[in-house]
């Protein structure tokens, strides 16, 4: 009884901050939990009336008219085209063509919904009591159409499922809540698969946009990811079952949603991708030179990159064209980025060996030489680099220390704990605004803009350190009959023999010991920039090695200039 | 579980402001049988309980090349640990950093962040945040140039409200805090609502606190009645203020008194309710307080019993006998109590000869301890006791002693450290062993040279002994 009364009143006590207020006999307002007593008083406009209960009974009535005119039926997938909706407008903002969300990521959604008949089929699955969604098909007023263009999307079809829910009990606010994911075949939507599916519609219309910057802006909330329920219209309500779908506690990993990139492109049958051409931005020696400058090496280096390219055969159309039909399911990773940087990687071990010794030897030659040569020395660049990863690894340590992960609307898992939710958020928010006011933080901090470096180089204040970009690799290179040679004549390399994945799993923890630690610094450079393991990283040069080493071989017997001599495991080049 | 102090902490002139710190201070430094309430964190501890794993990241190598040995186990851990809880272990690692490095503004900035954690779905954790916060936002408010008393109000009244569990403690907490700033009505106030407090059944633990809640209530009456009475008695008599004075005396009173039923060691509690009651010339009613403290049997052993019970009765000239039965049971319990020595003066006040016997093994009992082995005037008691006595009658006495006093005392070890720390201990003791002992002269020989020595040396020696046997005293 106490909850009609006291229904206008939502104002949390100010002892407990909790909303939980009950009525007095005398008709003034405690609080049920810390019986903390308000000056407000319930006024009566007529004493006699209350004491009857056709009152009451009306009053409640018409609080929950009230509450299912605000609820409105929905189904999972429509929460999940929310997500998408937003997530693809957030990349236009950021700006990605607007061909990219009209027509591919719509088109990618479409086929993925009709592939796994959740929706433009005859026979969609049934969830729950959800009947009627072959409308979906026949009405030209589709959900997914117009959500894309506008919001308010939900007006037409809502009709026909207006009393779906009433008088069954309520474990989620949407209509399938429940079932959603007891779906056998284990093609479901999920959280990581939204930016699985943003990414295959980006590198369809070749963006220069990686997976490791996806995910990248993902957490720093420029594509909307954790919280996404927050953007939802008023008539969706989360609530119980539906958690599960849309509550994030974490950003996926690089080979979780490279998995399901795979997996949806195979759900999906994608046809072949349009070619990456070498204006391309994903094309390795575009994107190469963008991690050059990234990391603050010399541009001259790009060369050599585009040589270990044309060695390793790496600027082929069919390697770099995403199809997943003509690829045998083994040999299924494959991914932009990181290629790029394992190519760097090796085009530094073959320019400085990177085995403890020999670079610190050719930078201390680089060091002696003129300065106004302005020779690289890996020494300073080491040195450099090595201060701004710390720091940025600092910054970074700094931005998982504070990033939010709750939201302002709390998952509400059940409706009898509805008002300790509550409650805990409400005095969450009072703390953290106490705590700021009390370091006189700023309440406001102005939204960083998404950018694709890390790391910024040259004379400004907040620079990481100088630019390097300009100076020349001379000290490391020979000339012999007018031709440029490595002052670097070995070159080392682990165990490339490929071994099975699925018997044997990752050998770099125990290699990691025997490498050189440059080359392990290297890695971790790397792994830091792409927000991936440094075992990762390694199968990737591994990789690329395998590759540029066959090449070779083929190009040695063709012409015989170069040979190669393998006594044991460094090889001779 | 009782409240209380040890043997020696509690203050005998019940000086508001100390009176208050020390009994705070003991409580948080954890005393030997009270119960857990501590307002002040000690990071090892919340580290201990909550087992958290913190990396030291100040560690040069840290950022280093990483060791083969983290690098495997993070790349284990990665995957099982959510994103929320990585990031708030790590707000939880450099809140600890930055207290360490008492950077306060920068640990209440990461506060606000890991504020969250309270919004955890698993109830461990979240139970565990609870307290987290709890401790390490008091610290942090404690020392925040910016804090307010607004802001410990706020913080402490939410946050004993996030869980119920804690409800209690942090009450306590609070109006320990309230205490130690003077906000005396307050404090009492906020034990008040802790005490009417009620959430379904209470647990064994929470039992006990409301009991340590109730007896701290009475404290704090007393404290208040304390100061007004202080400050009346500074002023001109005024009779409104009089009246509530004795209204705060007559609450405490009933509170006290109920706390004082149940048995346990309530050494502050008691001496307050005695204090009052002296004030009111009620001396009947406070004799029989601390006698029942006492004697009681239902309560454990206290020496700290007796020793009120002493001094009170000191103060009040009750007769010697009364006084001697005391110490009597004191001597057997704490044979080593600095009350002792007054024993030993009374008994050679009275001149009988059993007592002189008696205050004979009582100062030897005495000297065994480690912490009198070198006190003079103990030593000079034994030789006056001795005087007394008679070297015949005390030979027996010696004879089964003297194995253990000649290496406990009369080394030339000995003789060199009692040499340096004053000269007056030397003379004293050889003063002693001359009549008792022929041709020992181990001790006398080496006490001889290092005098000899410091002679030379000037008086540098001479001024050092007399500053600790300053402190000694």
């Amino acid at each position: 009884m106490d909850e009609e009364l006291t229904d206008g009143y939502h104002e949390p006590c100010p002892q407990c901050l909790s909303v939980d207020w009950g009525v007095s006999d005398a008709g003034q307002f405690f609080c049920r939990f810390c019986h903390n007593v308000i000056e407000r008083v319930l006024l009566y406009e007529d004493a006699e009336l209350l004491s009857t209960s056709s009152r009451v009974s009306s009053l409640s009535r018409a609080s929950i008219k009230k509450r299912r005119e605000l609820h409105r039926n929905w189904i999972v997938i429509e929460g999940f085209q929310f997500v998408l909706l937003h997530q693809a407008e957030a990349l236009v903002s950021m700006g990605v063509c607007s061909q990219f969300k009209d027509d591919i990521l719509y088109n990618f959604w479409k086929r993925y919904l009709q592939a796994t008949n959740q929706a433009y089929t005859r026979a969609p699955l049934c969830y729950g009591e959800v009947e009627a969604v072959s409308d979906f098909t026949s009405e030209s007023e589709c959900p997914s159409e117009l959500s894309f263009q506008s919001e308010p999307s939900l007006r037409g079809r809502r009709k026909r499922t207006a009393s779906g829910s009433s008088g069954s009990v309520v474990s989620s606010g949407s209509m399938d809540g429940s079932s959603y994911s007891k779906r056998k075949s284990g093609d479901f939507m999920t959280m990581p698969r939204t930016l699985a599916l943003c990414y295959l519609a980006l590198l369809w219309v070749r963006e220069g946009i990686t997976l490791s910057d996806l995910l990248r802006f993902a957490s720093e909330k420029h594509l909307p990811y954790i919280n996404v329920h927050e953007y939802f219209p008023e008539e969706m309500t989360v609530f119980g079952r539906d958690c599960q779908y849309f509550k994030v506690e974490s950003i996926p990993s690089y080979s979780h949603v490279h998995k399901d990139i795979l997996k949806l492109a195979r759900i999906m049958k994608l046809p072949a991708f349009p070619p990456v051409t070498p204006d391309c931005l994903l094309h390795p020696s575009l994107l190469s030179l963008r991690y050059l400058v990234e990391l603050n090496l010399p541009d001259e280096l790009h060369h050599w990159l585009c040589k270990v390219i044309k060695q390793a055969n790496m600027a082929e159309q069919a390697l770099l064209t995403f199809d997943y039909s003509k690829r045998p399911i083994g040999t299924s990773h494959f991914s932009y980025d990181l290629q790029a940087c394992a190519l760097i990687i090796v085009t530094m071990k073959l320019l400085f060996r990177l085995d403890d010794s020999k670079e610190w030897k050719l930078s201390k030659i680089a060091d002696f030489a003129d300065p106004d040569a302005k020779q690289y020395s890996l020494a300073f660049w080491h040195t450099t680099m090595h201060k701004a990863l710390v720091l940025a690894r600092k910054r970074e340590k700094l931005h998982t220390a504070n990033q939010q992960w709750k939201s302002s609307k709390p998952f509400i898992l059940s409706e009898r704990n509805k008002s300790v939710f509550l409650k805990r958020r409400r005095v969450v928010e009072y703390l953290q605004t106490r705590f700021q006011k009390l370091s006189g933080q700023a309440v406001e901090t102005e939204p960083t803009k998404p950018s694709s470096f890390i790391f910024l180089w040259g004379d400004g204040e907040d620079s990481d350190g100088p630019s390097l970009h300009c100076q020349k690799l001379d000290c490391n290179l020979k000339k012999r009959r007018q031709t440029q040679l490595c002052a670097n004549k070995k070159y080392w390399h682990p165990l490339l023999r490929p071994c099975n994945p699925t018997v044997c799993g990752d050998h770099f923890a125990e290699v990691e010991p025997t490498l050189p630690r440059m080359y392990v610094w290297l890695l971790d450079l790397f792994s830091f920039l792409l927000r991936v393991s440094s075992s990762l990283m390694h199968e990737e040069v591994l990789k690329v090695e395998r590759r540029f080493f066959k090449g070779q071989a083929v190009q040695g017997t063709n012409k015989r200039t170069t040979k190669i001599k393998q006594n044991g495991k460094p090889k001779k080049k | 579980m009782q409240p209380g102090g040890s043997v020696d902490s509690v203050p005998l002139d019940a000086d508001v402001s100390t009176g208050v710190e020390e009994t705070a201070s003991n409580e948080k430094g954890g005393s030997v049988n009270g119960p857990e309430i501590r307002s002040t964190c000690n990071m090892d501890d919340i580290e201990a309980e909550f087992h958290c794993h913190v990396v030291d990241e100040n560690n040069e190598d840290y950022y280093n090349k990483p060791d083969p040995i983290r690098c495997k186990r993070y790349n284990a851990q990665m995957p099982k640990e959510s994103g929320f809880r990585r990031s708030t272990s790590t707000c939880l690692e450099l809140i600890r950093n930055a207290m360490l490095r008492h950077r306060w503004q920068e640990a209440a900035e990461l506060m606000s962040s890991y504020m969250q954690m309270l919004e955890d779905t698993s109830v461990s954790k979240q139970l565990m945040a609870c307290e987290i916060i709890w401790r390490l936002g008091t610290e942090i408010l404690q020392h925040h140039p910016n804090a307010k008393q607004e802001d410990f109000d706020m913080f402490y009244q939410s946050i004993k409200n996030v869980r119920v569990n804690n409800y209690l403690k942090i009450s306590l907490d609070h109006s320990f805090h309230l205490m130690l700033t003077g906000h005396m009505e307050d404090a009492c106030r906020q034990l008040s609502n802790a005490q009417n407090w009620r959430y379904g059944n209470l647990s064994s633990v929470q039992l006990n606190l409301k009991k340590v809640i109730h007896a701290y209530c009475g404290y704090l009456q007393y404290l208040i009645w304390y100061s007004k009475k202080s400050k009346a008695s500074g002023a001109e008599n005024d009779s409104g203020s009089d009246h509530e004075m004795h209204s705060y005396f007559r609450q405490a009173s009933v509170t006290l008194q109920e706390v004082l039923e149940q048995p346990g060691v309530w050494d502050p509690f008691v001496l307050s309710y005695v204090e009052m009651l002296e004030f009111y010339n009620d001396l009947e009613k406070a004799e029989s307080v601390l006698k029942n403290y006492a004697y009681n049997e239902r309560f454990p052993v206290n020496p700290n019993a007796y020793v009120y019970l002493y001094e009170f009765l000191k103060r009040h000239d009750a007769p010697q006998n009364k006084q001697l039965e005391i110490l009597k049971i004191l001597q057997t319990l704490v044979p080593s109590h600095e009350l002792m020595l007054e024993y030993c003066n009374i008994l050679l006040g009275t001149g009988l000869h059993d007592d002189l016997r008696k205050a004979l093994t009582v100062v030897m009992d005495l000297l065994e301890y480690t912490s009198w082995k070198q006190n003079v005037d103990a030593w000079e008691h034994l030789n006056e006791i001795m005087e007394h006595l008679g070297n015949g009658h005390c030979l027996g006495e010696w004879e089964s002693r003297k194995n253990l006093w000649l290496s406990l005392h009369f080394t030339s070890y000995h003789a060199r450290k009692d040499a340096i720390l004053s000269v007056k201990l030397v003379d004293v003791k050889i003063k002693f062993l001359t009549p008792l002992i022929k041709n020992y002269q181990e001790y006398t020989t080496a006490a001889y040279r290092v005098k000899k020595r410091k002679g030379k040396n000037g008086s540098q020696g001479y001024k050092a002994s007399a500053n600790t046997g300053k402190k000694k005293k």
